[in-house]
């Protein structure tokens, strides 16, 4: 992936600048976001290298490092667009009209959310709540806050971009970028969300720990699956879905 | 009552990031004052007897806090909370980027109140515009000789260092931000041991607000009588609330601890027009919704925890007429699993399993059976898990379902067979 990427001169470049943050800190491992945070400003993203070269630096297994990196929703670990566009699903934007907002980037730039387009120009996340809710809606472009957001912001937004004209300085872009930037994380992408219904038994919940528990997500696709496949009728269906829920409640009175 | 302005003076008519106007205004008087002529005592004392309680969400008195540090245990640490990400809050991002002197100037004081050398600030990493301006006059109070050693010839030294997040709302949770300043997953700590004995690196550490820490300085300034003077019986001071949803001003508001729920939506600007008062979730994503019942209770701690609620981190989302309250108990929900840690079962499953239930609702297919189920899942995640995440994801939910059962029963499956 970063054949063409010369790392070894980053790292070299680096370094100096990883040293002042291990020293800012009693412990050198307080240095790894801050190093992380270093190398995908100047790469894009957190590759393989980079978490190996922290490892070694501070003294890690690669499967510290990893473990870390990976809890960290803004640390992106395949390479994304140049520009990074956040916008807020929150519950306060949601109530200024965040749900039409959506849907008109995810229409504008034909992708959904965790999504890269194909030119690799625009990388799309559907994020929390970004504590700006008195200009909502809101969004982040490569962090950087833009707010009040109307259709022709949007518009305007996206011809600059691609014009290479909006005023936002473009993430560094050293390798190009695939559908996504997660890792494991194809039932998320292109569902506005984590859309329950789109995730099957055998994907991770991605919740961080241990995935999960298979047993309800086979139980709850039974019930929440579009009814319109044929071989069953609705009425058996419907019949179905309470005899599911009596299994939950079965199940949850054990308490 | 009016609308305040201690903490939020001077923003939007004075460029307070330039220490220069900083100072002009007043700025780091009382930190000079503090080194030359007061003792870290004088300085926890003040704090104590304001009545001064944390602004970060629990509502826990400052004074107490540091008062559970060992006495003579070296070193030890002040941390600034600025991970400011609960659903609703967004009154420390305009602290740090409107006036990040004053914010440098509260850590400096909590830091000498606790008597210790390394003080920390952990930053949201959305913040990032926040955090350059931060840096910037972390920079200019360094040169100016207000960090750093021998401080003002006192043989005082304070460093402070800045940390920067990188999306994790449990980070807010103190001992998951310890973690994360560690170096680590951002994974809440059993406890006790609490910060206090066990913190940062195991030493003892104090986890503060960055607004707890800025009303150190008009605390200091005016003494502790002048805001023990303000608020009810035992919410004391002032509050920045952050008024949103369904007004016409939304924004932070500087107040009175005790302005009631009616006066807190007028400063907001009131309602939008022709639209009807519903519900107001108090104290952020976390907070049960409270009603027209409650109109008349005043924004302190203990009446919003008899009116079932609670005041949180000041983050006030009001909702009218026009709101759909299954896709807003969706939206909640969705939040709290996607941020789970998930070292917990009850809060990792729960959550999950409820966003689940919840979109069937979303998607007018919710059973009859799911409303019972609501209530007994809510009550098999709360107060099982290590930290309070666990315990914020049922209660707006369960206010809601409770108040307009309507509004979900009228999305179950239309049952339109005949058995």
């Amino acid at each position: 992936m970063t054949d063409t990427f010369d790392f070894e001169a980053l790292a070299s470049k680096l370094k100096p600048k990883c040293d002042v943050l291990i020293a800012r800190y009693e412990r050198p491992r307080s240095a790894l976001l801050p190093m992380m945070h270093l190398f995908q400003d100047e790469q894009g993203y957190v590759s393989q290298e980079a978490m190996q070269f922290a490892a070694d630096r501070l003294d890690l297994t690669t499967a510290e490092v990893e473990a870390t990196v990976s809890f960290y929703s803004l640390f992106f670990r395949k390479p994304v667009g140049k520009y990074m566009l956040q916008v807020c699903r929150g519950l306060m934007c949601e109530l200024r009209g965040a749900e039409a907002i959506l849907a008109y980037f995810r229409e504008k730039l034909g992708v959904g959310h965790l999504e890269t387009t194909g030119d690799g120009v625009f990388s799309y996340e559907e994020v929390e709540c970004l504590a700006a809710c008195n200009r909502a809606t809101c969004m982040q472009v490569n962090l950087e806050f833009v707010y009040d957001l109307t259709p022709a912001m949007i518009d305007d937004m996206i011809a600059g971009m691609r014009a290479g004209s909006y005023p936002v300085k473009p993430m560094a872009q050293t390798a190009p970028p695939g559908r996504t930037w997660k890792v494991n994380a194809d039932s998320e992408i292109g569902t506005g969300g984590k859309s329950p219904g789109t995730r099957t038994s055998s994907e991770p919940n991605n919740a961080g720990g241990v995935g999960d528990s298979s047993g309800i997500i086979m139980l709850d696709s039974f019930v929440t699956k579009d009814i319109s496949f044929t071989g069953r009728s609705r009425e058996r269906l419907v019949r179905d879905a309470r005899g599911v829920a009596e299994i939950i409640e079965e199940n949850g009175s054990r308490h | 009552m009016p609308v305040t302005k201690i903490l939020t003076a001077g923003i939007g008519e004075a460029d307070l990031r330039d220490i220069k106007v900083y100072r002009e205004r007043g700025g780091y008087k009382q930190w000079e004052r503090a080194v030359r002529e007061l003792t870290p005592n004088d300085v926890f004392e003040a704090c104590d007897k304001s009545g001064l309680r944390g602004r970060g969400g629990a509502g826990f008195p400052t004074g107490r806090k540091w008062s559970f540090l060992p006495k003579d245990v070296l070193p030890r640490y002040l941390v600034c909370n600025c991970d400011e990400a609960e659903p609703g809050t967004f009154k420390d991002h305009m602290l740090l980027e409107e006036t990040p002197h004053l914010v440098l100037e509260g850590i400096l004081l909590g830091a000498y109140g606790i008597q210790c050398h390394h003080a920390f600030i952990y930053i949201r990493g959305e913040f990032k515009r926040g955090y350059e301006i931060f840096m910037k006059a972390l920079d200019e109070a360094r040169a100016a000789g207000l960090v750093g050693t021998n401080l003002f010839g006192k043989g005082y030294d304070l460093e402070v260092t800045v940390h920067r997040g990188a999306g994790a709302y449990i980070c807010g949770e103190e001992t998951g931000l310890l973690n994360s300043l560690e170096g680590k997953r951002g994974e809440p700590r059993l406890k006790p041991p609490f910060p206090a004995i066990a913190g940062l690196y195991g030493a003892p550490t104090v986890v503060n607000n960055v607004e707890t820490l800025a009303y150190l300085v008009p605390i200091l300034e005016r003494g502790p009588q002048w805001f023990a003077a303000v608020g009810t019986e035992r919410s004391k001071g002032y509050k920045i609330v952050s008024i949103s949803g369904h007004v016409q001003k939304p924004g932070n508001y500087e107040v009175e601890v005790g302005t009631t729920i009616r006066e807190l939506i007028e400063i907001g600007g009131g309602l939008l027009p022709g639209r009807k008062f519903m519900a107001v979730q108090p104290g952020g994503g976390s907070s049960a919704a409270i009603f027209e019942e409650h109109l008349d209770y005043p924004y302190d701690y203990e009446s919003m925890a008899k009116a079932g609620s609670m005041m949180g981190s000041g983050a006030f989302t009001v909702f009218d007429d026009s709101t759909d309250f299954v896709k807003a108990a969706f939206n909640l929900i969705r939040f709290y699993t996607h941020e789970s840690c998930g070292q917990c079962t009850p809060c990792r499953e729960g959550g999950h399993w409820l966003e689940r239930v919840l979109h069937r609702f979303v998607e007018g297919r919710g059973l009859r059976s799911d409303i019972e189920m609501i209530r007994r899942i809510g009550h098999t995640i709360t107060g099982l898990n290590l930290c309070a995440l666990g315990d914020s994801i049922e209660p707006f939910l369960l206010s809601v379902l409770n108040r307009f059962p309507d509004q979900f029963e009228a999305r179950l499956l239309k049952e339109t067979v005949q058995a």
